[in-house]
């Protein structure tokens, strides 16, 4: 068996040690140097948190907020272990500061990634003020507790504000005694598996949470960017702002000069106001010498048809065995070949960035999902030292994935440097969406050969798409298995599921029509919400063909052999949980009355465990669907999703990022996508371009399958086992399959042969 | 200079008559609650009040409101009259944990006090399509029907 290495630990490891070479220090993990920082403004027994004199646990959160109360859920980590008393915890997120380490909001990996982080940092300030306080009691430590924020002997207790303030916790802590720390039994846990109101929420209702579009500096002008018209290859032969100029309000127009080479022919419009930028940006007259992509979503789909039927092409991500031979010498294979078309965005505050400099030190204030690769991209354009670069942390209207690699903020931090006057960059809607990081359009081919039960012999999985990773970080490809080549993990994550298979083999192909024409980027649910898709379609193609019941096929194959079975602590039991959750779903939706269901309607099953097989969220899904035959329009009645995360850090949160992601994930399914002509998205607006409204939300049945395990991922888990379940209820609806997405009702008509 | 009133406060702004209200409020006003989302009037993120109507402030010119009275998420609690520091949907928001991002909510919020304005009990569809051209890109709409039912609850309790 061989098998990509390169997970989320490789990539996280990865991470840190180029971010030692940069000067960053990965967060609490340097050996040597001890933890317990005792100051003026109070102990900090590790950099995650500090406790102030007056008793308030100041949680350090370097993760985004974007939707997920990542905060609240954070703290309730650093809560638990501490046994502080909730109403003293604040949150606050930091600004980029090296000793935070790597900083970066992506994957459904935060609250997974800092679990034993934080609860080791919590457990030692616990630790620490038992012992301080258990003095000051003058009581054996054995004989003293720690609860809401408390050292307690009997009846007699003494605060954390008094202990700390006393300046009598001292004690420090090597990252030997973090490691060797018990945490609680989970029979002891008073904060997680259980609720709290999210911090962030109150501020949300009344108009005070600053974005980044919010913030304000004084002397500050408005741009909007002028750009060219592909995403590559442009450069400004000449232009003219003799309409902008008689503007009032009107500044400049500023060329932007990259040495990054990130923004290739931009202009940036400036002014007194945003509408006068970007009535401005409108006026101004460019000509450009062009040599860049500008290929269609058919000649991008074409490619990867090609692509994925050319043997030579693609690294390998997992194989065992030889299923190739298999497949080549089987009376009977089933073969299927899935596509998806390029989809946006779309979140809803658009693409800005305000920057300016103050004495020697820039500052950026902008939404940012990954500091730790756009901060060394700024300073690299501005021409500075990293340590003279600033990026504020505010809310961001929406990530999604978009925030992450965030280019746009080198044309703001240019044009402030030329301006000498600190800019704010607003893009329009439509400059925002056509130099979008779409989810490049995928084309994917799967082969299996079963035997008569329906034992999984040969499997073989192919995928052409874009590759984020190789456009924005290509030092972190992954070496393809074989030795030959390169893979992007997050290209094609997913595509190794949980069911028994004799032999396979797991491969992507980097589609370089794609390339040449967008940046393709991280859309929420990445490559799970298309090889998902894949996977749970051919799987269901199977259980047909084989005259069997999918949830019964499906069941069978999911023996939990092998690599299949799990490991500890990140996916404990395997597909032993993922058997669980689809026995839950199928109670709950009621699957064995489906035949009953009137025509036209269908119930479909899929499962997911995005986002990766070293972090599962393990998902079962059922939809039920009306298909109206003469129209080809499906309405999606009922999504029901059993759900087994681990332990709920927040569990509120938790289902509230489970109720987004299953409607994104419907909005994936039958609403969204764009096409490409002539190198940019058709649909540069919300007019045209139309997820789900409240309209379209069917009934949505979750439920938690809760135990202590770790926590694993929520934010895009919840996406990926919706569209093939619908798929999959069209099918049993209307017999017929569609296997592209989105399911537009005229791909329905086309299958029914109408 | 044009004149009208912004959460019962009296305000003259020195703008060109075409700026579009949002910008007003934001940048001349510096009352940010309003957002910015497509710019023509298909997302509602910039949703206002105009003497009591929802309007898309990223599309009303400012002179449009000349001698009006408009309201902003800022000034939405007060137009409950009742000395609270938040207005019945408001609390309903937090009650059921509305928000993800928050980036939408001002205007959900927003719209769903000009929908209770007309329509004091409206029923599931009645929230579904009066809240039909707002979007949540997070997609909590569930949370956001829920409160909206919750609110008019409230306030058909407190007028009893």
């Amino acid at each position: 068996m061989s098998a990509v290495d390169v997970t989320r630990r490789w990539f996280l490891a990865s991470l840190g040690s180029a971010a030692v070479a940069t000067g960053f220090l990965p967060g609490g993990a340097q050996a040597g140097p001890l933890f317990g920082d005792v100051s003026s403004r109070g102990y900090s027994p590790t950099l995650w948190y500090e406790i102030s004199g007056d008793g308030r646990i100041l949680v350090h959160v370097t993760r985004a907020e974007m939707g997920q109360h990542i905060g609240t859920a954070l703290a309730r980590i650093v809560a638990e272990e501490l046994e502080a008393n909730w109403d003293h915890v604040e949150v606050v997120h930091v600004d980029t500061d090296p000793r935070w380490g790597v900083m970066i909001t992506g994957g459904s990996w935060s609250v997974h990634k800092s679990f034993d982080q934080l609860s080791r940092a919590g457990a030692a300030g616990r630790i620490a003020l038992l012992e301080a306080g258990a003095r000051m009691l003058g009581a054996p430590l054995k004989d003293c507790v720690a609860r809401a924020s408390e050292v307690r002997h009997g009846a007699r207790a003494i605060s954390y504000a008094d202990i700390v303030s006393s300046g009598s916790v001292t004690r420090q802590f090597t990252e030997e005694d973090l490691k060797a720390i018990a945490l609680k039994p989970a029979s002891e846990r008073r904060f997680l598996n259980r609720d709290a109101a999210a911090r962030d929420v109150p501020s949300k209702v009344n108009g005070t949470a600053v974005y980044g579009i919010d913030r304000k500096v004084d002397g500050m002008v408005f741009a909007r960017p002028v750009l060219p018209p592909t995403r590559y290859g442009n450069s400004i032969v000449s232009w003219d702002d003799g309409a902008a100029r008689k503007l009032p309000g009107y500044l400049s127009t500023v060329v932007i000069d990259d040495p990054t080479g990130t923004c290739q022919g931009w202009l940036v419009a400036v002014a007194e106001s945003w509408p006068v930028a970007a009535k401005a940006a409108d006026l101004i007259a460019v000509s450009y010498r062009s040599d860049g992509g500008a290929a269609s979503e058919d000649q991008m789909l074409a490619e990867g048809a090609r692509l994925v039927e050319n043997p030579t092409t693609g690294g390998i991500f997992f194989q065992e065995g030889a299923p190739l031979m298999r497949i080549a010498e089987a009376d009977a294979l089933h073969e299927g070949v899935y596509r998806t078309h390029t989809v946006l965005h779309m979140h809803l505050e658009a693409l800005n960035a305000l920057a300016w400099q103050d004495g020697s030190t820039w500052h950026v204030h902008a939404g940012n999902q990954w500091q730790s690769v756009t901060l060394p991209l700024v300073a690299e354009a501005l021409g500075i030292d990293q340590a003279d670069l600033v990026f504020e942390t505010s809310y961001l209207g929406g990530g999604f994935g978009r925030r992450l690699y965030c280019e746009y903020i080198v044309p703001a931090a240019l044009a402030a440097k030329k301006m000498g006057r600190p800019v704010k960059l607003i893009f329009a809607r439509s400059d925002d969406t056509k130099f979008d990081q779409p989810r490049s359009p995928t084309v994917q081919r799967l082969r299996s050969v079963t035997d008569g039960r329906g034992a999984l012999l040969a499997y073989d999985h192919r995928c052409a798409s874009g590759w984020p990773t190789r456009s924005i970080v290509p030092e972190f490809l992954a070496p393809s298995a074989d030795g030959h080549g390169t893979v992007d993990v997050f290209a094609i994550n997913g595509a190794g599921h949980l069911y028994d298979t004799a032999s396979q083999r797991i491969q992507a192909i980097c589609n370089d029509v794609v390339h040449a024409t967008m940046l393709p980027g991280y859309l929420r649910s990445v490559a799970p919400g298309y090889t998902t898709w894949a996977v749970e379609t051919h799987i269901d193609e199977l259980a047909h063909k084989l005259g069997r019941d999918p949830a019964e096929y499906r069941r069978a194959l999911l023996g939990a052999k092998g690599r299949n079975g799990g490991a500890a602590p990140h996916a404990v039991g395997g597909a032993n949980r993922l058997r669980a959750v689809l026995e839950r779903v199928l109670e709950k939706a009621g699957w064995s009355a489906r035949e009953a269901l009137p025509p036209g309607k269908g119930m479909g099953l899929a499962l997911g465990t995005g986002q990766e097989r070293d972090m599962p969220t393990w998902i079962a899904t059922v939809a039920q669907v009306f298909v109206d035959v003469s129209s080809g329009a499906v309405t999606v009645e009922r999504l029901t999703s059993v759900v087994d995360a681990g332990t709920l850090a927040h569990p509120d949160g938790a289902l509230a990022q489970v109720e987004g992601s299953m409607l994104w994930g419907l909005s994936l399914a039958l609403f969204e996508s764009t096409e490409y002509e002539k190198g940019l998205p058709r649909d540069l607006n919300l007019d045209t371009y139309t997820p789900v409204r409240m309209t379209d939300v069917p009934e949505l049945d979750i439920e938690f399958l809760r135990n202590d395990h770790m926590p694993v991922g929520l934010g895009e888990p919840g996406v990926i086992s919706i569209a093939p379940a619908i798929g999959n209820a069209i099918f049993a609806a209307i017999g017929d399959r569609v296997c592209h997405l989105p399911i537009r009702p005229e791909a329905i008509r086309a299958a029914m042969g109408a | 200079m044009i004149s009208f009133l912004v959460n019962n406060v009296d305000v003259q702004v020195d703008a060109p008559g075409d700026t579009p209200l949002l910008w007003i409020l934001r940048d001349w006003l510096n009352l940010t609650g309003t957002k910015f989302g497509c710019g023509v009037a298909q997302c509602g993120a910039c949703t206002v009040h105009v003497d009591d109507q929802a309007r898309r402030s990223c599309v009303t010119p400012v002179a449009s409101v000349a001698g009006s009275a408009v309201t902003t998420v800022e000034g939405l609690a007060a137009t409950a009259g009742d000395g609270r520091e938040l207005h019945p949907l408001q609390a309903a928001w937090i009650e059921v944990q509305a928000p993800q991002c928050g980036y939408c909510q001002s205007g959900q919020l927003m719209q769903a006090a000009a929908l209770l304005g007309e329509t004091p009990d409206p029923s599931d569809d009645d929230i579904r399509n009066g809240m039909a051209a707002n979007l949540c890109r997070c997609m909590a709409y569930v949370r956001i029907q829920k409160a909206i039912k919750l609110a008019a609850q409230s306030q058909n309790g407190g007028r009893k």
